[in-house]
């Protein structure tokens, strides 16, 4: 094991560690915090795209659905393999833990119940999966990790196009169709641009940055996914609560509520008038959302029976 | 995707005559997610040529697509994309 110095030197230097003989014991336990974040997210992501996908609008619509469902639990096999070469249980990970110390963005245990917000999910929540892994593949120090994402960005790109040419597609239909797409992206936003945490202000230290597991700061990668999808929206007629300024000749993303503020999860609704502190998301992010249980349940549930039943069999 | 339609070898037939083109294409797969976004591109892309005011495209599986159809061009684009071709 490098000391403290040596593994700063060769963190510094741009290297690459390939292995847990490499690592000090902090490096690791952030690593493997990074990878459990990761690795839940895009599993958490297939149970809540299937509820939606389900109602696909054809048969060439579901196929697509179903084959983004499957690339995202490849992705989560990714992230949780290299936590098994690290030392961790995967059946453990995935099977045995609280829905509750499952480690996803809130926005995912806020039910999609319509293949419009389905669509919203790939153009937005991807759009911020593609932000998040895309910044790791570029920067991670930790090189497993960093080839493993080669492939995952590739499919990103697909989820972001099915978002992207049905979000256009129902746009340019207009009527009841253009509404429930502006409803969904009304919730469907804020809830994506709280996804990234902390403001950089609040936030002072970050380990995975000194690390190199990450490379940008959480406004950094805010201000990337708004630089994408406000102008995406924009382009397809979409209304978003964000617009572009220019501040010492850069442009800059903001936000034209405050942020944070109050969220109504049942009613999937924001109230604008209403700012909260982060101590105030924090705690909502904690308790999780209204289908948490539910979608980690779609998972667990049947391989704890299959092997009860299994295991009285044998 | 890394490689276009005509390397990936999924283009059978193409005929243009008064301004409606023929397309005859298949997929790699009788499940490929992407069918739709494949129609739509053919369809987008071919509307764009001068003189041309339709499209039709035509869905065929025979022969089957196999790998063998993949030009030396689109073979090098897969394989660099880390697709086993």
């Amino acid at each position: 094991m490098p000391s403290a110095a040596e593994f700063a030197q060769t963190i510094k230097s741009g290297e690459l560690i390939e292995s847990p003989s490499e690592m000090t014991p902090e490096y690791l336990r952030e690593l493997k915090h990074t990878l459990i974040v990761s690795g839940d997210t895009e599993l958490i992501s297939a149970p809540a795209y299937y509820l939606a996908a389900k109602r696909a609008p054809s048969i060439n619509a579901f196929m697509t659905g179903i084959a983004i469902i499957q690339d995202e639990l490849a992705h989560a096999h990714i992230a949780y393999h290299i936590l098994e070469e690290l030392g961790e249980d995967q059946e453990k990970l995935i099977f045995s833990r609280d829905p509750k110390s499952f480690r996803y963005p809130y926005a995912f245990d806020v039910p999609l119940e319509s293949w419009t917000e389905l669509v919203v999910a790939n153009g937005m929540y991807d759009q911020a999966g593609f932000c998040l892994l895309g910044d790791i593949h570029d920067k991670c120090s930790y090189g497993p990790w960093k080839r493993g994402l080669n492939k995952v960005m590739a499919e990103e790109n697909f989820h972001l196009r099915n978002g992207r040419t049905w979000m256009k597609r129902i746009s340019q239909a207009g009527g009841a169709a253009k509404d429930e797409l502006q409803h969904a992206v009304d919730w469907m936003f804020p809830l994506s641009v709280e996804w990234f945490g902390l403001p950089d202000t609040m936030k002072m230290h970050s380990t995975q940055l000194e690390y190199r597991l990450k490379g940008l700061t959480n406004d950094q990668l805010r201000q990337w996914w708004l630089s994408t999808v406000v102008p995406y929206s924009e382009e397809i007629g979409i209304k978003v609560p964000a617009h572009k300024e220019t501040k010492d000749g850069k442009d800059v993303w903001e936000l034209d509520y405050p942020f944070p503020c109050e969220f109504d999860a049942e009613a999937k609704r924001w109230d604008f008038s209403k700012p909260i502190t982060w101590d105030d998301v924090l705690a909502r992010w904690r308790e999780r959302g209204p289908r948490n249980a539910e979608m980690v349940a779609m998972f667990q549930e049947e391989f704890h029976r299959f092997r009860k039943t299994h295991n009285n069999g044998a | 995707m890394p490689v276009n339609l005509v390397d990936l070898g999924v283009i059978y037939g193409i005929a243009e005559h008064d301004g409606i083109v023929d397309v005859d294409l298949t997929f790699t797969a009788m499940g490929c997610p992407a069918s739709d976004f494949i129609l739509e591109d053919v369809r987008e892309r071919l509307l764009r040529e001068p003189g041309v005011r339709e499209v039709r495209i035509n869905v065929v599986w025979n022969p089957p697509w196999t790998a063998a159809r993949l030009t030396p061009e689109g073979r090098d684009a897969l394989e660099a994309w880390g697709l086993a071709v």
